[in-house]
Formats: C-alpha cells, structure tokens, sequence
C-alpha cells in the first residue's frame, strides 16, 4: 500500500516536472523566433514577433512552476537551516519533520482550493490578457494539474515522515533514484 | 499587543522556526499568515489575496528569468565547457607555485559567466579541479576552500540570480547591475588567487607544478572556450544594447548553452532529465521563498514598521556609513547560518528603504547599484563561512577524506580576501560604478 502511494507520487511528481520542463523549452524557442521575427520588422515583408507572446510566456512561466512544485516537494528540496540538527536526536527531528509535512500539505490544500476559486472568478469576470486577449482563467486552469499533484505529493510526503516516525526501523528515505 | 510588538516578536518566531529546521518558506509563510491575521482580526484578506496571489506571483515576467538562468546553469554544467575553461586557464597559470588551485579558480570565474549559481559552479569545477588539484599534491584544507570559494564567482560574475532578485525588489535597473558586478567580480578572483599564493609560499607545501606551456598551446586552449565568450557576450551585450529584455537574454542564452551542450555530445536523453528535473526543484524553491516573502514583507506593511523603522533610523542621526557597517555586519552573521537568498528576499524590501533616505553622496541610481553589490559580496560570503556554509558542504561531500574541519580552515583565506574587498568596494564607489559610468557616457 505504501509502496504504491510512494510510486505514484514519485512518478507524478517527475512527469509533471518534466511536462513544466517541455513548457519551458517551448517558451524558450517561441521567444527565439519571435526575437528572429522582430528583427525582420525594418524589412517590412510581413514578417514579425509573435502577437502577445509576454501574454503567452507568463501563463507558461505559471504553469510551469506548479508544476515543477510536487517534484520539489517530494525531493525535500525546499531551503532550510540544518544548524541544530544534530542537537536534536532522531525523535525530536522526526517529528519536527511530521509537522512541517503537515503544514507544507495544507498550505499546497489551501493554496489549491484558492488558485481554483481566483479561476472560477477570472471565468466571471471574462478577464483576458492585454494583447494576446487569452482569457485569463485558461492560464489558472492548466496550472491546477500542477496544484493538485503538489498537494497528492504533500499528503504523501505526511505519510513518509509519519511512516519514519512510527516504524524508525524502515529507511527513512528511500529516495526513488533517476 | 500592539501592531508594532507584533512586528517586532514576528521576527525572534521566524528565525525559531528556521532553526527547527522549519523549511524557510513555510516559516515566512506561517508568520506571515498568523501575523496578518493578528492585525486585521479576519482571515478573510490573506484567503482572498492567495485568490491570485500565487498565479500573479509565478507568472511574474521579471521573475521568469530566474527559471531560465537556472536551466541555462544546468545546460553549462552539461556541456564540457567546465574542463575546457580549466584547461586553458592551467596552461596559462599551471606552471607557477599554486598555479592549479588558481587555475581553478580563474576556471571558476569564467564558469560564472555562463552559470548564475554558486552550487552549481562549485560542483561542476569540483569535479574537473578536484581530482588535479589531488593529482599535483595540494593540500586538501587549500583545494577545497579554493574551489568553495571559487564557486561564489557564479553570483559574483552575471548573470547572477541573486542579482535579478535585488534588482526586482529594489526596482534597480538589471542591465546596469550585471555590468556593475563585472569589476568587483573579477577583483574577487585576483583575491583568490592572491590568498592562494601567499598560502603556498608560507606553508613550503609539497605540491608540484605543472610543466611550461608554449604559446601556441596556450592559444590554441585559449580558442576553445569561445562558446563561453560567446553566449556571456550575447546574454549580457545583448540587455545592456537594448537587443533584448532581459528574460529574452535569458531565453538566448539557455537555448545557445543548450545547443552547445547538445553539439558537444555530453548531453543525451538522461542528461537533459536530469538537468530539467534539477531546474525544477531549484525553481519550484526559490518561488515558494518569493511567495513567503512577499506574505511575510505584506504583514510587516499592515504593522507599519518599515516606515517606522525608517523614522526611527532618520531621528537617531546616524552617521550613514555607520548604518551601511551595522547592515553589511548583519547580512555577514545571518549570513553564516540563513541561506542567502531568502535573506536578500526578506530583507531588501524594508531595508533598502531606508538606506535610500541617507546621504552618501552619490545619486540614488548610483547608490542602488553600489549597495546591490555590496550586498551581494556580504551575503556570498555566507556560502563559505561555517557553520552553515552551502559551497563548503558541496565541495567537501566530493571529497570524501577530507574532513570538514579541513575544509572550514581552508576557506578562512578566501574569507579574509572577501572581506578586504567588501571593506575596498565600500570606501571606493567608483570601483563599482566607474563601467556604468563609462558605457552610460557612451549611450
């Protein structure tokens, strides 16, 4: 059971990051074309940059950084001061660890639920972009994959540490490795 | 309790939090939250705000370019420009006393140049330099705290990401930043190389040098690293020209880094996973701190205490240079335990400021490029200090015998060398600003 909630949020989190990774690229050749494009403008022959591409690259820039959020989540990547670790002891630190899954958990459930919400508005208000005139709810749509598996990794990451806690036997972390 | 206690005991709970080993965007997040729900008594305004909030924050476009810069550090690490730069600068440097620890570090600075983080060029030189540095016989406590050290030239020499995070929240202008960095960038690797020399000729180690290289050798090393020219020269010639925005430059330049990392065969399918994954987790990192500081800096604002502080510091007289010393001498302590960037993300917004309302002499755009710089070299510094000192960890888990005391030791005359230079960019503002100053007479 455990092995399975491990290797479903292991790979969740590694395909979304390597989807946001794609979006990246593609944000990257799209503005190198729309800069090749703009230096053809002086010629006058039709050929420019891509229209709202600023619109386009932050709705991808977002989306992208959700999605790169579950990975970081479930790699412990997130900055943190190890000064009095060793102070501590095992138990201590274990359930420091339990706490601070807890509360990265409900701020991923929290933020989740409001980014869903600030969409529901945008697609109200039939918000759009300035130039590109995308409707702004798209943008909160295609980042909510990305959310959503940023809280299933966080539920999982409660269970890792609940799991090192209770049976401190076991591995603590068995980092899936790639 | 009033707003302004709350403000004040916000931060004792923020630094007991991170030393719980709390992740420090969640610390800044939680005190941010509770604090501002303390002072409007509803929980209401902090929901309705994360309504955008996170969208707003990650679609940033200034911001973007620190994803960007990440990916195109990981393409450097990736593409065999590391060996090719260490070669070139060891047949010019090799054969003097200590030649190969400053080979490294000239290795180093040039890496800086196409790589705007500290770890990733101390791990990517580590395991071109390490192995030689071994191989001529230095010591270990020397060859580890000359690559650490080493490695801060990511930041110190543009692009650098904690560049793009001043510039953002001081609302400096990027171009000029990077430009301003060059000089106070290559100063720091001359000190490097300086410490390294006086240490070999102190210590009478037994470390060998390297045989004399021709010139034509020489030249012939030297034209391999032309990529690196080329795309620092793209990437910082093409924002300061006007060519480009500096997110496009960043977009440039990971896709010419890319390129070159692909062209030079050493990148394949499980590379590039390997450098997308690496760019996400940094990523998704740093934006959560950007998040929880701006919600931490959001409750501070609710307390007033930034234009309070501001008041406070105005009526004390204070000679300015005393306040810039007191400043300088924070970020250096809080420098040795917190990570840096989320110390120039929580701090920069309530004490740049108020630095801004002192008189220095100088005009205020020149004055938010100096003190960027400053505030750069103190905070760099805190990769190589001990305890907590990222650069050291790194470098010393590649060399697995070296203990760690060693390697604390052996980056004091690195420390030294940068605190030297904090004290000269300090005092002598045209250090830093005299590139500016000369390209803008151009303009």
């Amino acid at each position: 059971m455990y092995r399975a909630f491990e290797r479903t949020a292991d790979a969740l989190a590694v395909t979304l990051a390597l989807l946001g990774g794609v979006i990246l690229i593609g944000i990257i050749v799209l503005t190198c074309i729309s800069i090749v494009g703009r230096a053809f403008v002086p010629l006058d022959i039709g050929i420019g940059p891509i229209r709202g591409i600023y619109d386009m690259s932050e709705i991808g820039f977002a989306v992208a950084v959700f999605a790169f959020l579950p990975y970081s989540q479930m790699q412990q990547a997130h900055a943190r001061v190890d000064l009095l670790k060793p102070a501590f002891g095992t138990l201590a630190n274990r359930s420091l660890e339990l706490v601070f899954n807890l509360g990265m958990l409900l701020i991923a459930a929290i933020g989740t639920w409001r980014l869903y919400l600030g969409m529901v508005d945008k697609m109200r208000f039939g918000e759009t972009t300035l130039i590109a005139q995308i409707p702004v709810w798209y943008g909160f749509a295609a980042c909510l994959p990305g959310a959503l598996g940023f809280v299933f990794v966080a539920a999982f990451c409660v269970s890792r540490s609940t799991r090192a806690l209770t049976a401190p036997r076991e591995k603590a972390h068995s980092h899936v490795q790639h | 309790m009033s707003n302004i206690e709350l403000a004040l005991w916000s931060f004792p709970v923020l630094i007991a939090l991170v030393l719980l080993r709390a992740p420090i965007a969640l610390a800044m997040i939680a005190v941010g939250v509770g604090g501002s729900y303390l002072v409007t008594g509803t929980p209401l305004m902090v929901l309705n705000q994360l309504k955008t909030l996170t969208f707003g924050t990650f679609s940033n476009y200034s911001f973007s370019i620190i994803p960007l810069f990440l990916l195109m550090g990981q393409f450097a690490t990736m593409s065999g420009m590391s060996a090719s730069l260490f070669r070139a600068a060891a047949s010019f440097l090799g054969h003097r006393r200590g030649g190969v620890a400053m080979s490294a570090v000239a290795a180093c600075a040039g890496f800086g140049a196409i790589c705007g983080s500290s770890l990733a060029t101390a791990a990517t030189m580590g395991q071109v330099a390490l192995p030689e540095l071994r191989r001529y016989g230095y010591p270990g406590s020397l060859a580890t705290g000359a690559l650490a050290a080493g490695g801060t030239l990511g930041i110190l020499i543009p692009p650098s990401v904690i560049l793009v995070i001043y510039a953002i929240l001081a609302e400096q202008n990027i171009e000029k930043l990077f430009v301003a960095a060059l000089l106070p960038g290559v100063l720091a690797a001359l000190g490097y190389m300086l410490a390294i020399s006086i240490w070999m000729r102190r210590s009478q180690s037994d470390a060998t040098v390297r045989d004399r290289v021709g010139w034509n050798q020489r030249m012939a090393d030297l034209t391999k690293v032309w990529p690196v020219l080329a795309i620092f020269a793209l990437v910082v010639g093409g924002i300061y020209s006007g060519l480009f925005t500096p997110t496009e430059a960043a977009a440039v330049g990971a896709a010419a880094t890319g390129i070159v990392a692909l062209v030079s065969g050493q990148m394949g399918w499980p590379e590039f996973k390997k450098a997308i994954l690496a760019t996400a987790s940094a990523t998704a990192m740093i934006y959560m701190i950007i998040l929880g500081a701006g919600m931490y800096n959001n409750f501070l604002a609710l307390t007033q205490l930034p234009q309070l502080a501001g008041v406070w510091v105005g009526d004390q007289g204070f000679s300015p240079w005393f306040v810039l010393i007191v400043v300088l001498a924070m970020y250096l302590v809080f420098g040795c335990i917190m990570d840096s960037l989320s110390m120039v993300l929580l701090t920069v917004p309530i004490i740049f400021p108020i630095m801004l309302t002192l008189d220095f002499g100088m005009s205020a755009s020149d004055f938010g490029l100096w003190f960027g710089i400053l505030v750069l070299i103190v905070v760099e510094v805190g990769l190589i200090t001990p305890p907590v000192g990222m650069n050291l960890f790194v470098i010393n888990s590649m060399a697995k015998d070296i203990p760690i005391g060693q390697t604390y030791r052996g980056a004091l005359p690195f420390v030294l060398t940068d605190l030297v230079r904090v004290m000269l960019l300090a005092a002598f503002p045209p250090i830093t600003l005299a590139l500016v100053w000369l390209i803008d007479s151009f303009a």
